[in-house]
């Protein structure tokens, strides 16, 4: 039997990324589909490539949270500062009671950027620096603390870390915790930035691109990295909301076969989109768009196209954004759930940026190019990570699309 | 489907794995050893303390509740996970020609013991990886009600803290321990019956307090101290601020 949850409202969003800092940023950035990735500016490497970097100067954190004070953290306060975000979510305390409304970040980096920094120290000075704090910088929910303590909320608070999966799978965990009453509203964060672990890491697995990615292409030799903040607003359905947009079901499974290869087939990407769609009571023939993963390496973009040609054959519109603004890692899930929103909801889907000739064992309905599209009532979005640890999100565009309650 | 917050879960199977002996005596219930005929060769070769402890213990419990591992999902919990690979990375990185091995990376995610237990175990279930620093004990036991609220039958939780080098949080990481357990939406051999985790006055005191800094995966040893005693102990401290209702002990109710 599947889980069962009720659709919650996702009544506000904000996404940072390499496309800008505004929500306008990104629609525009998703219309025009132009790559944005750049050689790193910030991070030094022994190999080329190119990144999704924050192209705008981070906010700076307040003294009384300095505990808190690194990238990561900076570049969430982004996000809160953008769009009027941090009103939105201090009205929604206020109406709810604080103690009501949790926090569940997604990420996989956390703040390691900086304690890299604080290791030169160490290797150099055989001690960590004075003002080193692994748990509010370090470990991976300290991101999710900062939003608490900075917003004033006293609900529930931990960050799910399943790699690339991160917050595609923290955005089920806010939507349970309204489900079953603990909340009645979630801010869900998706935040990774930039370090040299990552970026050598995928190097050291032979998985980074020199060049611009090419998802789903037939010359495509693999990723880039990018950073991303996005948050969305979760909140129990009610008559004031039913015109936004609503998360319906995120579906879940574990591929059991290779830490950091997909089971080839893409029989756990399956399981996951089959989940999201049986505990929302979707059929697959009223899906209308699919965010991919599409990552760029070989076998992760053949094992979810294998995935969806079973599932949805070619007759459903895919495109993935990874081109665009890079693998946000953690970040991925609500970064690329942000992007289907704004482009859904301005009547268009986007694009595949790098896709050129498309991989011929791919039998998929591939959008090289956005394409105006404003006939989708339900969209999944796909994120799957190491571990084999895979995540579908399956969104409507409105809850007028659903069955009354 | 009961949304109440009276909502019950049953504890259906339990265990504990450590590779302190002294730490038995302060738990107040036995642990074991990671147990290296239950990992196969190929990946007890390639993975940390963190990873073997909570295997083991994820093993043991379902092992106690009778229930096969694959058909499981499961949430792991840990305020560090991967502790000692990601120093080695992190010191690796700040040297002028230091080497990044590929597997080390790859065991690097906090999600690296769900990884390995689904590839032990074919377990194709949904698992979850989390961690909230003080609070991570409270909020897997908050995670786990809400799924088993969700439609998940069962569920297998295992909290667990490997060794951490003492220069990264002085005072945490001192022992290597996983407690793990099975809860279901079934009454049948039950060995407790709790309630929802919930925001709480109740504080763990004395040794637990220091034992839960110690090793924040331990912060639910009063609770399964009274479990094991077959007491029935009210509100149980969890930590950070947070407890769960002990309704009963024993199939009894």
């Amino acid at each position: 039997m599947a889980p069962l949850t009720s659709p919650v409202a996702i009544t506000a969003w904000q996404c940072q990324s390499v496309a800008g800092s505004s929500n306008a940023a990104l629609r525009q950035a998703l219309r025009e589909n132009r790559c944005r990735l750049a050689p790193p500016g910030f991070v030094s490497l022994p190999f080329p490539t190119v990144v999704g970097e924050a192209p705008d100067p981070m906010p700076a954190i307040a003294p009384a949270r300095k505990d808190f004070d690194c990238r990561n953290a900076r570049y969430a306060l982004a996000a809160l500062e953008a769009d009027g975000f941090r009103d939105t979510i201090e009205t929604v305390r206020d109406r709810y009671d604080a103690g009501r409304v949790g926090v569940v970040l997604g990420t996989s980096t956390s703040g390691i950027y900086d304690s890299e920094q604080a290791y030169m120290h160490f290797v150099r000075h055989g001690r960590m620096p004075e003002d080193f704090n692994f748990f509010r910088r370090h470990a991976v929910q300290a991101t999710a603390e900062f939003l608490r303590k900075e917003l004033a909320l006293k609900g529930p608070c931990y960050a799910v870390s399943t790699a690339c999966s991160s917050s595609a799978k923290a955005l089920g965990s806010a939507q349970r915790l309204i489900h079953t009453g603990v909340c009645d509203a979630v801010l869900v964060a998706g935040v990774d930035t930039l370090c040299r672990l990552t970026l050598r890491g995928f190097h050291a697995l032979d998985l980074i691109s020199p060049s611009p990615c090419r998802p789903m292409d037939a010359e495509r030799c693999g990723i880039n990295i990018g950073e991303g903040a996005a948050m969305l607003l979760l909140e129990k359905t009610c008559r004031d909301n039913r015109d936004c947009p609503h998360l319906l079901a995120v579906g879940e499974s574990s591929d059991a076969h290779h830490m950091s290869t997909p089971d080839p087939e893409g029989k756990g990407a399956e399981a996951a989109m089959r989940q999201a769609l049986a505990m929302a009571n979707i059929e697959p023939e009223q899906v209308g768009y699919v965010n991919l993963h599409a990552t760029a390496t070989r076998l992760n973009d053949l094992a979810e196209a294998k995935a969806i040609s079973r599932l949805l054959r070619d007759r459903v519109p895919c495109s993935g954004i990874k081109g665009l603004v890079g693998h946000t890692l953690g970040a991925s899930g609500a970064v690329e759930v942000v992007a289907t929103l704004v482009a859904m909801l301005e009547g268009f889907l986007p694009g595949t940026c790098g896709l050129e000739t498309p991989d011929p064992e791919v039998k998929l309905q591939l959008l090289r190019d956005p394409e105006e599209n404003d006939q989708v009532a339900f969209a999944l979005c796909n994120a799957f990570g190491f571990g084999g640890s895979n995540a579908s999100v399956l969104l409507a565009r409105s809850g007028m699309a659903l069955a009354s309650p | 489907m009961n949304h109440s917050p009276a909502f019950s879960v049953y504890l259906a199977g339990w265990a504990c794995c450590s590779l302190d002996e002294t730490l038995p005596g302060r738990l107040g219930f036995p642990a074991v050893l990671p147990d290296k005929r239950r990992i196969p060769a190929s990946v007890r070769r390639r993975t940390s303390q963190a990873v073997q402890l909570a295997l083991t213990a994820g093993l043991l419990a379902c092992e106690d509740a009778g229930l096969n591992p694959a058909d499981l999902p499961a949430v792991f919990a840990s305020a560090g996970s991967e502790m000692q690979v990601t120093d080695r990375l992190c010191i690796e990185l700040a040297k002028p020609d230091g080497w990044i091995s590929p597997t080390l990376f790859h065991n690097s995610v906090h999600n690296t013991a769900a990884g390995y237990w689904s590839i032990v175990t074919g377990c194709q279930q949904p698992s979850t990886s989390l961690a909230a620093a003080e609070a991570t004990v409270a909020m897997a036991w908050l995670e786990a009600w809400c799924r088993l609220q969700s439609g998940a039958r069962s569920l297998l939780v295992v909290c667990y803290e490997e060794v951490w080098p003492d220069y990264l949080e002085p005072g945490v990481g001192l022992y290597p321990a996983a407690l793990a357990w099975v809860l279901s939406d079934l009454p049948d051999n039950a060995k407790a019956i709790l309630g929802r985790p919930e925001p709480s006055a109740a504080a763990l005191e004395g040794d637990d307090a220091r034992l839960a800094h110690e090793c924040p995966a331990l912060a639910a040893a009063p609770l399964f101290r009274a479990v094991s005693a077959g007491k029935t102990g009210g509100d149980m401290a969890l930590g950070a601020g947070w407890s769960i209702p002990l309704k009963s002990c024993g199939a009894d109710e």
